[in-house]
């Protein structure tokens, strides 16, 4: 994996909030990369800017100073290039299920034949075939959830950015999405950065784990994880599974032992 | 809200499960019964009021005169014409009015400083109650029907505007960030984000302004027409003929009546995604 690339570099990304007193310092020089092909999982104190950097990254807010390196040129953003995903589904309540999964292909023009027939191939390979015309409301949450990857998927973005996207489900669903997550990833050949509090599912998931110390928000250092197993659950039961958990929760302790302890799974 | 205590006390006296049985009225037919029951009770003391001298005829109209004048102008057409009148111009004045101010209100979605411009404007023209400008509307627009549709347009446009421009504003910035994201122009989160999420606030406020297209026409002819309800109201009022006055307002009521369903079934026909909040309502 050493041998990958460079796909995108963050570098020195500043951004501060104005706030009620002084202004928040939320990003303070951030410098990280993303190689092709990557996983990797961001982690840190909560507060500490996780969602600000993908803000960044989407183009959603621009950051103070610094700059994007995407593919060896530099962008103001990613805007339209990544498929981004929260922890709220944010499927559209008054479409479909296949509308909710057509979004990203109506934005580019897309011909509209063509992007139904890619929609209902995603839909019956992520087990959803049946459900094209139900509306949101009436999916589970877990359900929800594919729709939403599968919304993602289906753009072809060069980098999926995963804000906690499995944190609000229950732990049996969101066992099951990881893995339809990491197959998906593999299947498709996807970059995934995945920000999440939970350590376990970093480690079960990533390639690398970059930690982030607390707010203004710096790279405290970087994990290659080397689990050969390719299942979260699998991985989890690898024998290097617990040294890593172990040597990222002291990482997180240092940080939060201050404050009031926080436990990894929010 | 008194129904709601009423059904609260008496689940607290009856703490059985049984208790949590529905009534045999609380059914279609058991409902239908008890408010046609009540209407009946409701006309027959004052019939009988009249009868015994107790309620005025000159002055309330009794029951029985009502159902004579009714069946008389039913008869000769009067009451069709009338009808129809009025309810066109209601309506009219309600679709200009209702679309031009949602389209004018999501329009105000696109420039933050236009809305910010314009926003004390609105609220000064909305303070104004709008019946005030029923004169100067005849004056611009003469006695006929242009004026009543004019002025059911004044009184439905600006409440279509605020609601419209403040359902723009609450539409989930979320989903708005998603589609940027994904690369999608103003246009397109206007079309895809913006739009859609207002829907159910601008057809909200299709039931009120349906109200208010009638207002404005039945004022309007009360002004100055020589057709429609307001007129066969406003009429008959100065001759001192309640039983027409009670025709015409129980047409009216009718018509109100119809239209708030007919308004119903847009809504569901329009937004389907959107489960009747009737159902999911809390039963204490």
């Amino acid at each position: 994996m050493a041998a990958a690339p460079i796909q995108l570099s963050v570098r020195n990304i500043h951004k501060a909030f104005a706030g009620k007193g002084p202004e928040v310092r939320v990003l303070d020089g951030l410098n990280f990369d993303i190689h092709e092909q990557d996983f990797v999982s961001i982690i840190g104190p909560s507060g500490c800017g996780k969602t600000t950097i993908f803000n960044i990254i989407a183009g959603l807010i621009e950051p103070d100073a610094g700059n994007l390196v995407y593919r060896g040129e530099e962008v103001p953003s990613l805007r339209g290039q990544v498929g981004y995903m929260m922890q709220k589904d944010l499927l559209f309540p008054w479409r479909t299920v296949l509308g909710n999964v057509l979004l990203g292909l109506e934005m580019r023009g897309v011909d509209r034949r063509a992007a139904v027939d890619r929609a209902r191939e995603h839909l019956h390979a992520f087990g959803l075939a049946g459900f094209e015309n139900a509306y949101p409301k009436t999916l589970s949450g877990g359900m929800r959830q594919r729709v939403a990857l599968i919304r993602t998927l289906i753009m072809d973005p060069g980098i999926l950015l995963l804000d906690e996207p499995f944190s609000a489900l229950d732990y049996q669903t969101r066992l099951y999405l990881e893995g339809v997550l990491k197959q998906a990833v593999e299947t498709f050949n996807k970059t995934v950065v995945l920000v999440t509090h939970d350590i376990d599912e970093a480690v079960a998931l990533s390639k690398r784990v970059v930690v982030l110390s607390g707010r203004p928000a710096r790279v405290k250092t970087v994990h290659d994880i080397d689990i050969a197993e390719h299942s979260p659950i699998a991985a989890r039961s690898d024998h290097r599974f617990a040294g890593y958990f172990r040597t990222l929760c002291g990482e997180l302790d240092i940080q939060t032992e201050a404050k009031q302890p926080e436990t990894t799974a929010s | 809200m008194s129904v709601i205590a009423a059904e609260k006390s008496a689940a607290l006296q009856q703490p059985r499960p049984a208790s949590r049985k529905r009534s045999m009225f609380n059914t279609i037919v058991g409902r239908a019964l008890l408010q046609t029951g009540a209407v009946a009770l409701l006309l027959l003391l004052w019939q009988f009021g009249v009868r015994i001298g107790w309620i005025s005829d000159f002055l309330f109209g009794s029951p029985s005169g009502i159902y004579v004048t009714l069946l008389r102008m039913a008869g000769n057409g009067e009451l069709l014409s009338d009808t129809s009148y009025t309810l066109f111009e209601a309506i009219l004045g309600f679709i200009i009015g209702t679309i031009s101010g949602s389209i004018a209100g999501l329009a105000l979605w696109y420039s933050i400083f236009v809305a910010r411009l314009v926003e004390p404007f609105i609220v000064a023209i909305n303070s104004v109650p709008k019946i005030a400008l029923a004169p100067i509307i005849i004056l611009w627009f003469g006695t006929g029907l242009v004026s009543k549709v004019a002025l059911a347009v004044s009184l439905t446009a600006i409440v279509a505007l605020i609601a419209a421009y403040q359902a723009a504003k609450d539409a989930d910035t979320d989903l708005q960030a998603l589609l940027v994201s994904m690369g999608a122009t103003k246009h397109q989160i206007f079309y895809k984000a913006v739009v859609p999420s207002t829907i159910p606030s601008i057809i909200a406020t299709f039931r009120i302004n349906i109200g208010f297209g009638l207002v404005g026409a039945v004022v309007g002819e009360f002004i100055s027409s020589q057709h429609g309800l307001g007129h066969l109201i406003y009429n008959a009022s100065s001759f001192y003929d309640l039983n027409t006055v009670w025709v015409g307002l129980f047409v009216l009521m009718l018509v109100g009546f119809v239209l708030y369903y007919v308004i119903d079934l847009v809504e569901r026909l329009l937004i389907p995604w959107k489960v009747s909040s009737a159902v999911h309502q809390l039963q204490v």
